[in-house]
């Protein structure tokens, strides 16, 4: 048996009262936790400047957690798995060029803006997709680890974007992009409620569903998964594509907020996804991760970055605080013992 | 004991090889319901290789597989898993980040009804009760299937893994190594798993390097050596010392 990341609890210990092992799993609970650390940046921000808690800033807030989770969202699938997808900030960048591109011409071809939009989105999830299969051809057939396959697609992705703008932002798309990014629900704006049905549907698939139970086996142990009967590399490639799908539809989602595809727009974002996924009580060793700890972690991580700038902290100090996190974070997992039921 | 006249498992004259070197060479043996059927041999004697044709994962270079009398070919593990022939790898073991509902039903998950199960939603409580049911029925009490498998001891994961492998099994289960790293009275716990399969008219492959678990729990045994079946006769002529000396070819062919 592979015993190498678990500490046996022996079933003879513990003889604790139901209650207070109750409030004992409660904090040991890193969603929990999670949450807590999240209202006391709220409470902190706030006391720092008043201005925080306003609808106004939760838009802000919300508008950068939308792409960041999008991505976190696929990252933790593909954490769980005991992989890594590096290529998905890159994927954001090509996705949204090359959407720009079809959306631009059909505007000038007179297209109606709503076909246009819904295009747009379909070209993303598309080149998303295929990037997405790409690091499933290169792990599963060409046998790389994960880490390197997804390097090498995130340098070609990110290179195509380039190479095909020149550098240039593409726009001249419809006009009602940016329209549709204004929050009109409090502060929530049309993209923001999508990406949140999309969260409780692949809450659904990691939680509820043989897709999650499978995608946990096989991070858990992959031997076993596959003596299962389980087809290893066919999930594989499915929870790939589907980090690269939705790597697509945070490009769409950049289009919105800024009205054009820009060759930088998803550039290090795969390190903010990676970060919300580890915030979020997933480890890189794959078969622990939570939609809930994702969800999050990109919250903790979006509030963390503007409150700064609206406390008048040098954002320069986010990269630096985002550092502090993750490692906090990491400590924290590794001091729990491994217990990362599936539901 | 239920034995009955044709072997439920059989493999004729098989051999295996990787390139220029050759793992098996012209291997038959024959296993019938209700059989345990103790497989050993030294470290590189081919008992591995043996298993893993057995069990689908690896092809015999020439040869026939046999499953009640029908020659078979697989393709993967899966399509033995399909016929009724579950293995018990050494190294496989369980998903610990799973709970033991989850790892007994592992490729096998219970679906909800309807369209909710065609969208592969899992009936959870059903694969918890079902699970916890299945595993007593072969004699092992694990405190909760809901409970997640690395809070179990080693000897608990060892005993889930068999019942779940005696569980599924319809014709034949393959254990390799299944005592390793056991206690003694979990190891004792695991040989009265492997006689509940037995009872139960399943044929079982028994492969050990423990002899006195060898001793204790088969019927027969078959002694591989180099790649080749030295020694294949009932566990009643054998004690502990002519057994080692058969796997160590000091002893040939008695």
């Amino acid at each position: 048996m592979t015993t190498t990341q678990q500490s046996p609890a022996p079933p003879t210990t513990a003889p604790t009262t139901p209650m207070s092992r109750r409030v004992l799993g409660l904090l040991g609970n890193q969603q929990v936790m999670l949450l807590i650390v999240w209202l006391a940046m709220i409470v902190l921000f706030t006391s720092l400047n008043k201005i925080f808690f306003s609808v106004g800033v939760a838009g802000n807030v919300l508008a950068d957690w939308g792409p960041v989770v999008l991505i976190a969202l696929g990252e933790t699938f593909v954490v769980i798995t005991g992989g890594i997808d590096l290529s998905v900030g890159a994927t954001v960048t090509l996705s949204g060029v090359l959407a720009a591109y079809a959306m631009k011409d059909m505007t000038a071809n007179g297209s109606g803006q709503t076909i246009t939009l819904l295009v747009g989105v379909l070209v993303c999830v598309i080149v998303g997709g295929i990037v997405g299969l790409i690091n499933a051809f290169l792990i599963n057939k060409a046998r790389l680890v994960p880490f390197i396959a997804t390097l090498a697609t995130l340098g070609a992705a990110g290179g195509m974007a380039i190479v095909l703008t020149g550098g240039a932002p593409i726009g001249e798309g419809p006009p009602s992009a940016i329209t549709l990014s204004v929050p009109w629900l409090g502060p929530f704006s049309t993209p923001i409620l999508i990406v949140f049905v999309i969260v409780v549907i692949l809450w659904l698939f990691l939680h509820k569903a043989r897709f999650g139970r499978y995608t946990y086996a096989i991070g858990s142990n992959s031997f076993a998964a596959r003596a299962a009967g389980i087809n290893v590399q066919r999930h594989i490639t499915k929870v790939y594509v589907l980090s690269g799908a939705l790597a697509g539809l945070a490009g769409m989602f950049f289009y919105l907020r800024l009205g054009s595809g820009a060759p930088t727009s998803g550039k290090g974002m795969e390190l903010n996804a990676i970060a919300a996924v580890v915030i979020g009580g997933a480890a890189l060793s794959g078969g622990v991760g939570r939609i809930t700890g994702t969800v999050l972690g990109a919250f903790v991580l979006t509030t963390v970055t503007s409150g700064l700038i609206i406390i008048g902290v040098n954002p320069n100090w986010n990269q630096v605080v985002v550092a502090v996190l993750i490692a906090v974070a990491a400590a924290v997992q590794s001091l729990r013992p491994q217990d990362g039921r599936s539901s | 004991m239920t034995r009955s006249d044709a072997p439920i498992y059989e493999v004729r004259n098989i051999s295996k090889h990787y390139g220029a070197v050759v793992a098996l060479e012209d291997v038959s043996l024959q296993l019938y319901a209700g059989e345990v059927l103790g497989l050993v041999g030294d470290n590189g004697a081919g008992k591995s290789t043996l298993v893993k044709c057995l069990s689908g994962a690896h092809q015999p270079t020439h040869g026939e597989i046999l499953l009640d009398g029908v020659a078979r070919h697989w393709s993967s593990p899966h399509e033995a898993l399909e016929a009724g022939i579950e293995t018990l790898y050494q190294e496989s073991g369980l998903a610990p980040h799973l709970s033991v509902s989850a790892n007994v039903f592992l490729g096998r998950e219970l679906l909800k009804p309807g369209l909710l199960g065609r969208m592969g939603f899992l009936s959870q409580k059903a694969m918890d009760s079902q699970a916890h049911a299945d595993l007593e029925r072969v004699g092992i009490a694990v405190p909760s299937s809901g409970r997640s498998v690395s809070q179990l001891s080693g000897g608990q994961r060892q005993a889930v893994a068999i019942g779940r492998a005696v569980a599924w099994a319809k014709k034949v289960i393959i254990l390799d190594e299944p005592t390793n790293h056991l206690g003694a009275r979990q190891a004792g716990e695991v040989l009265q798993v492997v006689k509940a399969a037995k009872e139960q008219g399943l044929g079982v492959i028994f492969i050990s390097h423990t002899l006195p678990h060898v001793l204790q729990v088969t019927d027969r045994v078959v002694v591989l050596r180099l790649g080749k079946v030295v020694r294949d006769a009932p566990t009643s002529e054998f004690d502990a010392d002519s057994l080692l000396g058969t796997i160590t070819g000091l002893i040939t062919n008695a």
